[in-house]
């Protein structure tokens, strides 16, 4: 863990352990550089890591997700810090930053974990568990997930009542509590942002009912009620464990709206809804999903089919805007929506919403850099400086940029964002030389 | 203060107070815990069911009857004829 060094030396530093940064990360470490993968979670692999399937093949996401997960955790050239987060980022010169790195404690020794669960059990704490977008209780002395990689336990200090009862179970004595925050120097030659993207919160809009009625969901929550690791034991109605038989999808939930300040499409909202309604007619062959769009941008290579696969399925297509969600007595859910196509006014009842929420931009790259300035776009994505030539530059020389960091896209994208990233920083390591 | 391995706790005990919501977190959990698991003693219930006799609003019942099933006190049981809702029964 290089824990008593404070000043280590590495060829790149990649900021973001998702699908590009690790994607980036192993380019780079295959080609014989020395990477560091710095991931603010506990685990790295992103928000891929948490899906069900993926569209339009519905191949399962852990099964392409975990082995490249080990792969970049194996590599030899490959450093992760999890739990830490880039305070700075320093130019000095071409091929010459300084970066500093935080480093917060797991109060884990990572090395010596087992991932034997004991402390889990033992662990009287109980709080809502973000990796399964607080559907379901998790302990303050937790492993983040099944597939999480490191696979280790943490323990979440804000809730530890420090009873000290994992301590006495860990067969390796691996939880060490005088473990503290570190600040780490870091000398490297190039930088790759893959800060990926933050889910739109659906509270902005406060006419869908989202926290108020506990049958609308958020898409990411309906992706983990069908994964295999799901909160419940078949997908079910948070408000009071119904197993729902109309489902509404409302896309463009804080996308394509100038009101909530995001007037952009977030491109994987039309898919994802209907690869997650294929999923739920497999889970509840007596279900009756609805999905109520403005457009199906079906624009990629599968998508058509895989759209036009939904409709022949029986999943139910309505070109309509939502004006409002309310609740009934019985938890069912009314929407109100204009009928785009008849231009009339109609409303319509299901048993459970999910909003399917849109890509916003994580703006915290651009507060990396104190001398130079790293360029977003008008919205707040980092700008490609040279898009059509070279899309991975940024304004800043030497650091580029992977996947969602530069705007919403796709999986395959975000893969070939990441390969374009790190071929650009080989050159850029090369021409330094 | 001399750390000893396997009870580290005692040190970080010394330098930070844990929080009163962690406490009270903690004391709501057992709380809850314990009335449903007494409530499920009795027999299997529905969330509806349990929601009745708890006086326990219906989204909190699931969130807290997940977690015990997550922790390995409770386990699913049959759902009803509908093939709307589950029971819920103490794990053997």
């Amino acid at each position: 863990m290089n824990g008593a060094t404070n000043h280590l030396n590495f060829d790149a530093v990649v900021v973001g352990g998702g699908v590009a940064g690790g994607e980036a990360a192993l380019n780079l470490a295959s080609n014989g550089y020395k990477v560091l993968l710095v991931e603010k979670e506990l685990s790295i692999g992103g928000k891929m890591i948490m899906l069900s399937k993926v569209f339009p093949t519905l191949d399962c996401a852990a099964c392409i997700t975990t082995p490249k997960v080990s792969e970049i955790s194996r590599h030899p050239n490959i450093t992760i810090y999890t739990g830490s987060e880039i305070s700075n980022i320093n130019k000095i010169a071409e091929n010459n930053f300084e970066v500093t790195v935080v480093k917060q404690p797991r109060y884990v020794v990572v090395e010596d974990c087992t991932a034997c669960q004991l402390c889990e059990q033992a662990c009287p704490v109980s709080v809502p568990d973000q990796y399964q977008y607080n559907m379901v209780g998790r302990k303050a002395a937790f492993i983040p997930f099944s597939i999480a990689s490191p696979k280790a336990a943490a323990i979440d200090i804000e809730s530890c009542v420090l009873c000290g009862a994992c301590e006495k179970v860990c067969p390796t004595h691996c939880i060490d509590f005088t473990q503290e925050v570190q600040t780490l120097q870091i000398d490297t030659k190039t930088v790759i942002l893959a800060t990926g993207f933050k889910l739109f919160d659906p509270l902005m809009i406060p006419r869908y009912g989202f926290g108020m009625y506990k049958n609308v969901i958020t898409s990411m929550q309906m992706e983990r009620e069908l994964a295999p690791t799901r909160p419940f034991n078949t997908v079910l109605r948070p408000g009071d464990g119904k197993v729902p038989d109309k489902i509404a999808y409302v896309l463009c939930t804080g996308s394509r709206d100038a009101t909530v300040g995001n007037p952009i499409c977030s491109q994987i909202c039309c898919m994802y809804s209907i690869k997650q309604a294929q999923l739920l007619m497999g889970a509840l062959p007596m279900a009756d999903v609805t999905i109520y769009y403005i457009n199906i941008r079906s624009f990629g290579k599968g998508f058509e089919e895989f759209y036009q696969q939904a409709k022949g399925m029986g999943v139910n297509f309505v070109k309509g805007k939502i004006g409002k969600i309310s609740e009934q007595d019985n938890g069912n859910l009314t929407l109100r929506y204009e009928d785009i196509n008849e231009g009339i006014l109609k409303e319509a009842d299901h048993d459970m919403v999910i909003l399917s929420v849109g890509v916003l931009p994580n703006k915290d790259a651009s507060a990396f850099f104190s001398q130079d300035e790293l360029q977003l776009d008008p919205y707040n994505f980092i700008y490609q400086t040279d898009e059509l030539v070279s899309p991975a530059r940024t304004s800043i020389p030497g650091v580029f940029v992977a996947g969602t960091a530069s705007g919403p896209m796709d999986i395959p994208d975000s893969i070939l964002s990441a390969g374009s990233a790190s071929s650009e920083a080989i050159s850029y390591l090369i021409n330094g030389q | 203060m001399e750390i000893e391995k396997g009870k580290t706790f005692k040190y970080l005990k010394e330098k930070r107070e844990v929080s009163q919501q962690a406490k009270d977190g903690l004391k709501e959990f057992n709380r809850i815990k314990k009335a449903i698991l007494d409530a499920l003693k009795e027999g299997e219930l529905t969330v509806i069911q349990l929601s009745e006799k708890l006086n326990m609003p219906r989204p909190e019942v699931v969130y807290y009857l997940m977690s015990l099933v997550k922790y390995g006190f409770v386990a699913t049981g049959e759902v009803d004829d509908m093939d709307e809702y589950f029971t819920y029964k103490i794990k053997q």
